[in-house]
């Protein structure tokens, strides 16, 4: 089990590379247990690839990954499989599955569960999480039948189903209006504080990471060029940070 | 790019349709064992592909009949008609047409499907969700064609047999009864048998080979189209290949058979 001194998340020296093009470069951070992270850049720098590195589903070519205290690399499915219980991930997508309802998306984690949950258990869970997220009379609708800001909201709830102790976002707010963004983000500052959850948010919008988020890091060209506050980052050295950074204010 | 590399290119991908295939049957015995998904996949292919089959079937049988009569007839053969059309049915044409029926409509649905889930971070999503991606959409498949084709395969041959009733009919005033009888005089239970059963081997490669073009692509959009297409292209051509190794296969175990 993981107690406070105990990073959520910690890299430490991860490099990873695609096709001869290296996507991060040695890049090292650490999560506190409850934290926000925020990671910040340009597209194409490698911020996708860092939450799909922390849950497993893509393997460094160095460095280490540990999600509380197990180090995820080189790990067997079994292993990968226990740690991912930990973790929520809201991908860019939602990636809700097409042939299945709503209600369907949020009731697979449970019913696949090792040790598998009575159905009326399931049953309140889904809606208990559906209602959380503004859905509680949605979840007879199919994915395809939901607009962009409902499906981030459904795919929150999905991620949120075996109480993660987690929280992996891949652009949360990305294509949808300022309002439904805003809702979002409120979402996610509710799920922290009711449990306390360790988040790493990818985004490049910078007012949702001065909303949502205790630390920001920025990466770019592969590297992590700047980890702090967001008034901090304000007066860094480098142009690119402030730049980012003024765009929030 | 030359012919040794195309080789090489057509070498690889054999190897990895083989290592696909054992990864599938290892993990085939190892719980759990998908049942709802198993009846999903049925359904998908075999329920909804019953239309498509019984109206091929009714059609292909009514033109064999018509073109098989008049060559019939000049041999002064034609009350053999109904056993003509029996054999060739049972024998050949409704296993193999009904396995390419199957690699057109459901070889490209699962090609697709497989590959739109990978494109939009579906299998992704249920690896994240510790959930075997592998066990819950591949295994499945390949068990519901297996399972699905050779229930298709009978039905392709009942309507080819009423197809070909409907042809005789028009121009003779043979009884149903008696045509069924004439149909079935011949046909002994290893003429029906292994014919049917071959399909199930022509389901399960259906099911690999477009599970495979689906599971593994990583071309984003565009790959869905491509996996589609060569997932009708690639299980066709493989059936008709198999078919000539299970042929002979049953011509050497059931002598009786070979005419």
């Amino acid at each position: 089990m993981n107690d406070a001194s105990t990073p959520a998340i910690a890299f430490r020296g991860v490099s990873r590379s695609f096709g001869g093009r290296t996507v991060l470069n040695n890049v090292s951070f650490e999560v506190a247990p409850g934290e926000a992270f925020c990671l910040l850049g340009r597209s194409g720098m490698g911020k996708s690839v860092t939450l799909k590195l922390t849950i497993g589903l893509i393997q460094p070519d160095a460095g280490a990954i540990c999600v509380e205290n197990d180090n995820i690399v080189g790990m067997d499915e079994d292993g990968l499989s226990r740690v991912r219980s930990r973790i929520g991930f809201l991908f860019q997508s939602a990636a809700l599955f097409d042939s299945f309802s709503l209600h369907d998306n949020l009731a697979v984690p449970l019913k696949r569960l090792r040790e598998r949950k009575p159905d009326e258990e399931i049953e309140t869970i889904v809606q208990k999480n559906l209602d959380d997220v503004g859905l509680g009379k949605d979840g007879h609708k199919m994915p395809a039948e939901l607009s962009g800001g409902m499906r981030k909201r459904a795919g929150l709830a999905r991620a949120l189903m075996l109480s993660p102790s987690i929280l992996l976002v891949d652009e949360p707010v990305s294509g949808l209006d300022r309002v439904t963004a805003s809702e979002i983000d409120d979402l996610l500052l509710r799920v922290r504080k009711r449990d306390n959850t360790a988040m790493v948010i990818v985004t490049h919008d910078t007012r949702e990471a001065r909303r949502v988020a205790d630390r920001v890091g920025v990466l770019d060209n592969g590297s992590l060029i700047a980890v702090g506050g967001m008034d901090e980052l304000a007066t860094n050295q480098s142009a690119l940070v402030r730049a980012l950074v003024s765009e929030a204010q | 790019m030359g012919p040794g590399e195309h080789m090489r290119g057509y070498l690889e991908f054999i190897g990895d349709i083989g290592l696909f295939a054992l990864r599938a049957a290892r993990r085939v015995l190892v719980p759990p064992f998908e049942f709802q998904m198993i009846l999903r996949q049925i359904e998908v292919t075999g329920w909804k592909s019953l239309p498509l089959v019984l109206s091929s079937g009714f059609a292909l049988g009514l033109v064999l009949a018509l073109h098989t009569r008049t060559t019939l007839v000049q041999f002064g053969a034609q009350a053999v008609m109904p056993e003509v059309q029996s054999l060739a049915f049972f024998n050949e044409i409704g296993p193999l047409l009904a396995g390419l029926l199957m690699a057109g409509r459901v070889g490209a649905g699962i090609g697709a499907e497989l590959a739109n889930m990978r494109a939009t971070e579906q299998i992704d999503a249920i690896e994240v969700l510790s959930i075997d991606s592998f066990k819950m959409l591949v295994i499945p498949r390949i068990i519901a064609c297996s399972i699905a084709l050779p229930l298709l395969s009978v039905f392709m041959d009942v309507m080819g047999l009423a197809g070909g009733y409907l042809a005789e009919r028009a121009t003779s005033d043979l009884s149903v009864q008696l045509y069924i009888s004439r149909a079935f005089h011949s046909v002994s239970w290893a003429a029906f048998i292994p014919p049917t059963l071959k399909t199930a081997i022509f389901g399960a490669v259906i099911g690999l080979i477009s599970s495979y073009l689906g599971y593994t692509t990583d071309e984003g959009a565009e790959g869905v189209g491509r996996a589609a297409t060569n997932s009708v292209v690639l299980s066709s051509l493989a059936i008709i290949l198999i078919d000539v190794v299970l042929v002979k296969a049953i011509f050497f175990l059931f002598p009786e058979t070979a005419i």
